[in-house]
């Protein structure tokens, strides 16, 4: 297995270079001067706009930015951004908020989700059954923002149990509902995939020799239903993780989380490749890394897959 | 609603800062009667992400613009009420020909650090902004004063071409004079009445001597000299200011601190403000403007007014197809119904006008449009015909450039709408709304001078004058000039006007240019900005600036 991971980092390596010189690419070829609307219904000065090219290197050819920022990325140098604030205390505030969200959020899709879906598997056409099936179905119908203005608006304006929007630290317990709305379609999913799972694995041959040797239904289920129902839920949730530390921009949005979402939106509307570039590069090796995480954890879950 | 001079203003902009009823419509989640901002002397007020440091020379948006005047004070100041000028740093500006100026500060004014503010802070200011390798955003603020050519060169070439721009030949202002430490001289190229009332522009706000030692630590946490001090700027997310115990102006903060919390959606801002979290918005979203709800979720908190901002449309000139004929942008701002679309959708929230400049400002005369920005579908017709008449064939299909991240999408289609509507299908071609991704390219395809149609313009005053309006945008050649419009009748009376040495007469030579515009109109006035904000039940005495923005210095804590 630790050669397998080994491999696996090495591959790495062409992956990153390939992805990052396709952001900076595509940055690069995007449309209109980003210093063009910075000055309003007025054309920047001269002056202004040539000190920029000149600090950010915008002058060069591609693959002179592109190399500089290669360098940069591996001394650890992030920079500043067109604003002259440093990218690397950006990314530092918002990053632990956006982690702390997405794994609460990821944490709800799991237990809500796979014991819902495990709930209704066992007892097919039960009354828990139907229950989930018609309260995901709600789910999967709405729209994130709808979910979350709708549980603002009543929690936050009307009842006031919540603050309508998350403070500066963005504590644990603020985050509780923003989470839970992140996650509500998703685990609406994760039941609904859990569920089939397990429905399938039930008729498998291997439950009913467990069942045959007498085994007890706890273990039964525990052990060696769940274990195999759960290799797809897994590499759902595992693709998950790597979706929400993108920041949800809808979530982040309405309860005013100063995650990374916002920070990529405001840096791709003002067309800020200084943010853009390192924080698409950091997705692509969560991404990559995620993935990685949960093909060794296939190994541990099923036992007929080994890795060599 | 409509008014004509400075002293009327206080009454028809009616930015009425209305008191907070203590149990006040909207529900709340801190609903009990204790105030708890009177604890802490803390008030929240919505927010965002300054572009760029808090060096005034180089701050030219709102969300900066809003704490820079929080804690700078300038020579002079706008009345939140009539937006009138008057003194704040100056005791007086005095001149007799509007080309020198002198300029007294009033004596015992202090920065945050303790060092008195001098007619050297000043001076040494201006210089740096103007000076063109300090690429300060607001150096061209100082063009009309004496000597601006020799410390900025333009780029021979442009910013895109490979030649770059001669060092200036020196770093000082020819124009600009200390005479002792109190005051100081201006001298500018030409006469102009209206430099007074410039001088409360954010560029022209003084630097204390600490900037010029490290202006990049600086521009994070500024030592200034208004009325709030600079205390913590946590990037995305807050900048607290508190109040300056030394300040010397006339009106003192009534708050301690003022927390300047940053928003990434107004839909978010709003529902903090309802819930009593937030005190100040000035943005409520369009969501709750529908159907007048924000008046029914605040009732005596919502805040209506006037701002200086108005909406046009401009048409390229120099494109042969899309720039028209005078007749034919006659026609198609007949054939605009200003009324209805303000009224479905902005719900009120614009006012139509007809001229082009905002009814707020000084030297603002009503009708400079002539009949020209009522809807009249048999005029428009009849313009049409004359257009045609003169050789000028309209593309099948005319478009109304807007940027997509901006909500200009529902006005444009409904000003279209009427458009086509009133030419009717057999005009042989339909005007439609498009849109680019950004505003940066939209800007950028403006300026390079290369769009293919008419696009959405919006002007938003720097100083509340006549004379804003005007100069930036229809003198040849002038900085957002976007038409290219030329008239040389046009900029001979403008010239007039900033050289006139009395300012009613400055005034009313302003009012016969704006009305010249009417003989080509290179642009279409549409409507002037309201301004809708609210607050929570916890501040009273708020007041709103005819820039759209908290006057610091009115809101208090119940």
């Amino acid at each position: 297995m630790g050669r397998y991971a080994i491999r696996r980092l090495l591959q790495l390596v062409p992956v990153v270079l390939g992805t990052t010189f396709i952001i900076n690419y595509m940055v690069w070829q995007l449309p209109g001067d980003p210093f063009a609307g910075r000055c309003g219904q007025r054309p920047c000065p001269d002056a202004y706009v040539t000190a920029m090219r000149e600090q950010f290197g915008l002058d060069q050819p591609i693959l002179v930015q592109y190399w500089n920022f290669l360098k940069n990325l591996l001394t650890g140098n992030l920079g500043v951004d067109f604003n002259n604030v440093s990218v690397a205390s950006q990314l530092a505030d918002a990053w632990p908020i956006t982690i702390r969200l997405a794994l609460m959020a990821v944490a709800f899709e799991a237990i809500i989700g796979i014991g819902a879906g495990v709930l209704s598997g066992l007892k097919r056409g039960g009354f828990a059954d139907n229950v989930v099936t018609i309260s995901t179905l709600f789910l999967l119908s709405l729209p994130i923002f709808v979910t979350g203005y709708v549980l603002q608006w009543v929690l936050g304006v009307q009842v006031g149990v919540i603050e309508p929007t998350v403070s500066e630290e963005a504590r644990v317990s603020e985050l509780v509902v923003p989470a839970l709305v992140l996650a509500s379609l998703n685990m609406a999913f994760t039941a609904r995939l859990t569920r089939t799972s397990i429905v399938e694995n039930l008729r498998a041959d291997y439950v009913r020799t467990a069942v045959a040797k007498g085994l007890t239904n706890r273990r039964v289920v525990g052990i060696h239903l769940l274990r195999n129902s759960l290799i797809p839920v897994l590499t759902f949730l595992g693709t998950e993780v790597g979706n929400m530390m993108s920041g949800a921009i809808i979530t982040e949005g309405i309860f005013n989380i100063h995650g990374i979402g916002g920070l990529m939106w405001r840096a791709i509307n003002g067309q800020d490749y200084t943010i853009v570039v390192p924080v698409a590069t950091l997705l692509v090796l969560v991404y990559l890394i995620t993935n990685l995480l949960v093909d060794l954890l296939y190994g541990v879950l099923d036992p007929r897959i080994r890795y060599e | 609603m409509r008014v004509t001079k400075g002293a009327k203003i206080a009454a028809g902009t009616a930015l009425l800062a209305l008191g907070v009823a203590a149990c006040g419509g909207g529900g709340g989640s801190s609903s009990g009667g204790e105030n708890p901002r009177a604890a802490t002397g803390t008030v929240y007020i919505r927010g965002c992400e300054p572009q760029t440091g808090f060096v005034p020379g180089n701050i030219n948006e709102t969300c900066g613009g809003t704490i820079n005047g929080f804690v700078y004070d300038r020579l002079v100041k706008y009345n939140s009420d009539t937006a009138a000028p008057e003194l704040n740093e100056a005791e007086s500006i005095e001149t007799t020909d509007n080309k020198v100026w002198t300029i007294k500060l009033k004596p015992g004014l202090k920065w945050t650090d303790g060092t008195p503010v001098t007619a050297k802070n000043y001076v040494d200011a201006w210089n740096y902004t103007a000076y063109g390798p300090n690429a300060q955003l607001g150096s061209f603020w100082f063009a009309d004063i004496k000597g601006f050519d020799k410390v900025n060169k333009p780029d021979p070439d442009g910013p895109d071409g490979p030649k770059e721009a001669p060092k200036p030949e020196t770093d000082k202002l020819e124009g600009l004079e200390i005479i002792d430490d109190l005051t100081f001289k201006v001298t500018l190229t030409a006469p102009e009445a209206v430099f007074r009332t410039k001088l409360g522009y954010t560029t022209f706000a003084p630097l204390p001597e600490a900037f010029f030692k490290d202006p990049k630590a600086f521009a994070e946490k500024p030592i200034t000299n208004g009325p709030f001090k600079f205390v913590q700027w946590d990037h995305n997310s807050q900048i607290i200011v508190e109040a300056n115990p030394d300040y010397t102006g006339p009106v003192k903060p009534k708050v301690k601190r003022i927390v300047y919390k940053m928003y990434k959606d107004d839909n978010a801002a709003y529902a903090d403000l309802v819930a009593n979290n937030l005190d100040f918005t000035e943005l409520i979203p369009p969501s709750a403007l529908a159907g007048d709800k924000w008046k029914t979720d605040l009732g005596d908190r919502a805040i209506e007014g006037q701002q200086g901002v108005i909406q046009t449309i401009t048409f390229p000139l120099y494109d042969k197809v899309y720039g028209g004929n005078a007749d034919f942008r006659k026609a198609v701002s007949y054939a605009i119904d200003r009324k209805t679309i303000t009224e479905k959708i902005f719900n009120k929230g614009r006012t139509p006008i007809d001229g082009w400049v905002s009814p707020i400002v000084e030297g603002f005369k009503d009708g400079a449009c002539g009949d020209l920005c009522t809807y009249n579908p048999v005029k428009a017709k009849e313009y049409l015909a004359k257009a045609k008449a003169e050789g000028y064939t309209p593309p099948a299909e005319f478009p109304i450039w807007s940027n997509a991240d901006g909500t200009h999408k529902d006005w444009i289609e409904a000003t279209v709408n009427s458009i086509n509507q009133v030419f009717g299908p057999d005009a042989g071609f339909k005007f439609v709304h498009k849109d680019m991704p950004t505003f940066a390219e939209l800007r950028d395809t403006i300026t390079q001078h290369k769009i293919k149609g008419a696009f959405r313009t919006g002007w938003q005053m720097d100083y509340p004058h006549i004379e804003n309006f005007l100069n930036p945008l229809y003198r040849t050649g002038a900085s957002s000039n976007d038409g290219l419009y030329s008239n040389k009748a046009l900029d001979e009376k403008l010239h007039e006007a900033d050289t006139a040495t009395d300012p009613a007469q400055a005034n009313a030579l302003y009012q016969e240019a704006e009305a010249m515009l009417q003989q080509d109109m290179p642009a279409i006035p549409l409507w002037s900005y309201g301004l809708q904000a609210g607050t929570s039940k916890w501040v009273t005495g708020v007041k709103v600036t005819p820039f759209g923005e908290l006057d610091p210095l009115s809101i208090a804590i119940k």
